[in-house]
């Protein structure tokens, strides 16, 4: 059963729509569960109002990191996969009856995870390192949940086979689908690895297995822990291009480039394993190195392509619509005022200058050394998957209320300020963490006072103003979070509905006009702020070595 | 278009000079960082290293005791204090919730320190240098440290190893010359005479049993939760325990009980037969400990009075 969207003139499948729906709301309701858990935390590790005891601060910060971490993205970006090889390509799902098994059993993990961790049988953090030990059935929820993530993954390319025989797009997959295809085969690696190490764990926590050998347990945990935050950064790019295409008629400047940019990715991304173990024992430095760098670097260069093809798709079109002037008249002249563009904009610039700067800086072998286990490395991903992935996944949400919930956006105002209001708050939280950890603050500590220790130890009292800041940031991104929350389910409830193009809130660009002949530059404005972003990653590595050079020596 | 198919031709279409100039940039910086990683290996002073022993946790407590044994010259808050040879091994264990021995070391000079885990994972995080490094039990990590500034430094965990996690913090001190010893009351400490050569159990008088216990208490990790001086954060603390009435729960059932050596011979032996109310949520191991050791620890607890 189609409908035919009179906005866009996609083909839309109503069996993939309510699936694309039940999953949204999903993300969202985790989502929400994971920043109510953050407040508390928030306010936990500021010390001056130490909310939580040790028990929940531990707990909510095994329950936070799955939610925020696993169910969050996963539910939305199964709805970004079934969008982006449904309504996208014009064809039905494949087997809309294996969509709902799928989605039956990803709930049930969640509830079932949840409810283990709040009852305080897995106080194990989200890593749940061995021989941590949980109960049996915390690890029967996740397993339940990553087979169902998987079989929606198969479906996803069920689906692009059916559009393929059926001949429902061109030639060639759409760059949309092609970076969601990315992420879909990303996932089927980082599931893999998550089924090698959670049954034997399941099988050691209820007897089966002696022992769960704690280095491969972190090598094999961060093949999934890690390679999943890589489906984020594939599926986050591919709505970096769909919004280009959506607010501005832009595509990259160069489609091979940006393909071949998703092709690194799926080669050497699954290195990122070693990202976690650079001060451990048991792997050598040639390993560490090698791994770390993802083989010299190629995914880094990857992000460093999209670095500039995401931009400049926009620079380009903005220039072909005749904004022409000097070097950044595209930007101020581009559509601010639609939430979608802006939320798109502040996550590029949030991960590319704190968290990608960071995660290079951080993932180098030495460099490791003085921020491991710190508050720095959680400083580090909230640039890059709540900065980047979250306010990505947040932006295009006020595309789907009108599009796929046929609803109007209620409070619109409150929306164009929501993306604003969410990047102060995550890039103060982000960056005043990440000076905490370069000061020696642990992660997941409940008490930097170490009181009931035999010693004690007074951090650098500067870290008294970033905790201030931490905190400060902590309640915008709340707010701003909640914010977002209250629109997305009051539009979705209560909202007006949507009739055709003329109930549009977010306009729909018509593509840009086709580019004149021209030498020299296609985006001059963009390779000034990328050259800008290289500074930055220069002055920013420098310093981090710098400080490295004044440690002990060890070897 | 990246809705829509691609337009005709887009796999032939050239790349633009401004693309092409910040692929080239990038792709020399991505080997620039390899390369930089490589030759730090080389002309760094700060390498991970790659020396690692697989052991178990049986045998890694075994030889930190023996370690200790022999080279302990003082206790500082019940933790053992070693100040070991330039240049030798040293071993440190963690363990919940501390870290042994306490260690005095010389400026500039290197030390091999095996570090490994008795229990879970936990972080080896040395402040204010802040250098961090991973610890496993089953593996026994070697990294060879080269002090390079005097001073007074603190190890904290920063691996989530349980309940108790925030108060593992141990201790270090790096000094310059001898005098430096005073600045943290450590100017007395010499070594410590074997207590093999010198045991007569017998013979030995209850302040000496008791002397005995403390070395126990330090030794054995008792001090990790069970504080003198009064706190009691994760486990009663032994301070006035001796003849107190406490309360606690057998089988599910809340009983009051005397702490006599019968009892606490009990709870050392199977720690979960009667937990004292109030401390659920830190159950205590059983620890390696012989009969000889338990009397030494009590004598120790009746000297800790209120």
């Amino acid at each position: 059963m189609f409908r035919t969207c009179d906005i866009t003139g996609f083909k839309v499948d109503l069996q993939s729509e309510k699936l694309i729906r039940y999953n949204a709301v999903f993300a969202v309701i985790s989502l929400l569960l994971a920043v109510v858990a953050a407040i508390l935390l928030v306010f936990t590790r500021y010390q001056p109002v130490h909310l939580l005891g040790a028990e929940w601060y531990y707990r909510l910060v095994t329950f936070h990191g799955l939610n925020a971490l696993i169910f969050w993205i996963i539910f939305f970006e199964i709805a970004g996969l079934y969008f982006g090889s449904t309504v996208i390509l014009n064809t039905r799902f494949c087997a809309p009856k294996l969509g709902w098994v799928a989605f039956a059993l990803m709930v049930l993990g969640l509830v079932m995870s949840n409810t283990l961790i709040l009852m305080g049988k897995a106080d194990v953090m989200l890593t749940s390192y061995t021989p941590l030990k949980a109960h049996p059935l915390y690890y029967l929820g996740i397993i339940l949940f990553a087979v169902g993530a998987l079989l929606a993954v198969i479906l996803f390319f069920g689906n692009l086979m059916i559009a393929r025989r059926e001949k429902t797009y061109g030639d060639t997959l759409p760059l949309f689908t092609y970076g969601m295809m990315t992420a879909a085969i990303i996932a089927v690696i980082t599931l893999a690895s998550g089924a090698l190490i959670y049954i034997p764990t399941f099988l050691w926590s209820v007897g089966l297995v002696q022992n769960v050998d704690p280095a491969m347990y972190k090598l094999i945990w961060w093949g999934l822990g890690h390679s999943s935050q890589q489906i984020n950064v594939a599926a986050m790019v591919s709505i970096w291009y769909l919004v280009s295409f959506l607010t501005v008629g832009g595509t990259s400047i160069n489609e091979k480039v940006s393909r071949t940019a998703f092709v690194l990715y799926i080669l050497f991304i699954c290195l990122a394993s070693a990202h976690h173990l650079l001060t451990d024992p048991g792997v050598s430095s040639a390993w560490k190195v090698w791994n770390t760098s993802y083989a010299m670097y190629l995914a880094v260069l990857a992000s460093m392509i999209h670095a500039f093809a995401v931009p400049s798709s926009f620079e380009s079109a903005q220039r072909r619509w005749g904004y022409n002037k000097g070097l950044f008249q595209w930007l101020s002249k581009a559509p601010w005022g639609n939430p979608a563009f802006s939320a798109i904009i502040l996550a590029i610039i949030g991960f590319g200058f704190i968290g990608g700067t960071t995660g290079v800086i951080f993932g180098m072998e030495q460099t490791n050394i003085i921020v491991h286990n710190t508050i720095a490395i959680p400083g580090h991903f909230k640039g890059t998957v709540v900065i980047g992935t979250t306010l990505t996944f947040m932006g295009i949400t006020y595309y789907l209320i009108p599009l796929i919930f046929r609803r109007k956006i209620v409070g619109f105002g409150w929306a164009k300020w929501q993306p604003w209001l969410f990047f102060i708050g995550i890039a103060l939280l982000s960056i005043s963490m990440i000076v905490l950890g370069q000061m020696g603050v642990p992660r997941r500590h409940w008490d930097n006072t170490f009181s009931g220790g035999p010693f004690t130890y007074n951090f650098n009292p500067a870290v008294d103003f970033f905790w201030v800041l931490m905190m400060l940031g902590g309640v915008i991104a709340f707010l701003s979070t909640i914010i977002w929350i209250f629109i997305v389910v009051f539009s979705v409830f209560f909202g007006p509905k949507v009739n055709g193009p003329q109930d549009m809130q977010l306009t729909i660009s018509p593509l840009a006009p086709p580019a004149k002949p021209h030498k020299g530059f296609e985006a001059p404005g963009t390779l000034v702020l990328t050259f800008i972003f290289l500074l930055v990653f220069l002055a920013l590595f420098f310093l981090n070595w710098k400080w490295l050079a004044a440690t002990w020596y060890v070897k | 278009m990246s809705l829509l198919s691609p337009a005709e031709g887009w796999y032939y279409k050239k790349v633009s000079k401004d693309e092409k100039m910040w692929m080239v940039i990038a792709l020399v910086l991505c080997i620039m960082l390899f390369i930089w990683m490589v030759m730090w290996h080389v002309y760094g002073r700060q390498n991970p290293s790659s020396t690692t022993y697989k052991t178990s946790t049986a045998e890694f407590s075994k030889l930190s005791e023996a370690y200790i044994k022999q080279n302990m010259v003082g206790t500082d808050k019940g933790i053992p204090v070693v100040r070991p040879q330039p240049n030798s091994d040293v071993f440190i264990l963690a363990e919940m919730w501390r870290w042994s021995p306490v260690l005095i070391l010389q400026k500039d000079q290197a030390y091999k320190m095996h570090i490994s885990s008795r229990d879970v994972l936990h972080g080896f995080s040395i402040q204010p240098v802040n250098m961090n490094f991973q610890v496993y039990p089953q593996y026994d990590y070697v990294l060879e440290f080269k002090p390079t500034e005097a001073g007074e430094y603190k190890v904290i965990c920063n691996e989530f190893c349980g309940i108790g996690h925030h108060t593992m913090i141990g201790k270090m001190v790096v000094i310059e010359k001898e005098e430096d010893l005073k600045l943290y009351g450590y100017e007395n400490f010499k070594k410590a005479p074997d207590l093999k050569s010198t045991k007569k159990p017998e013979s030995l008088s209850e302040t000496e049993m008791a002397l005995q216990g403390e070395q126990v208490y330090a030794l054995k990790g008792c001090a990790a939760c069970h504080k003198t001086d009064g706190t009691s954060q994760l486990a009663p603390t032994w301070k006035g325990l001796y003849g107190k009435e406490e309360k606690v729960t057998e089988n599910g059932k809340a009983v009051s009980i005397k702490v006599d050596d019968a009892y606490i011979k009990e709870s050392i032996k199977n720690p979960q037969q009667k937990i004292t109310v109030g401390f659920e949520n830190t159950p205590m191991p059983v620890f390696p400990v012989s009969d000889e050791e338990i009397d030494q620890l009590i004598a120790y607890i009746k000297t800790l009075k209120n």
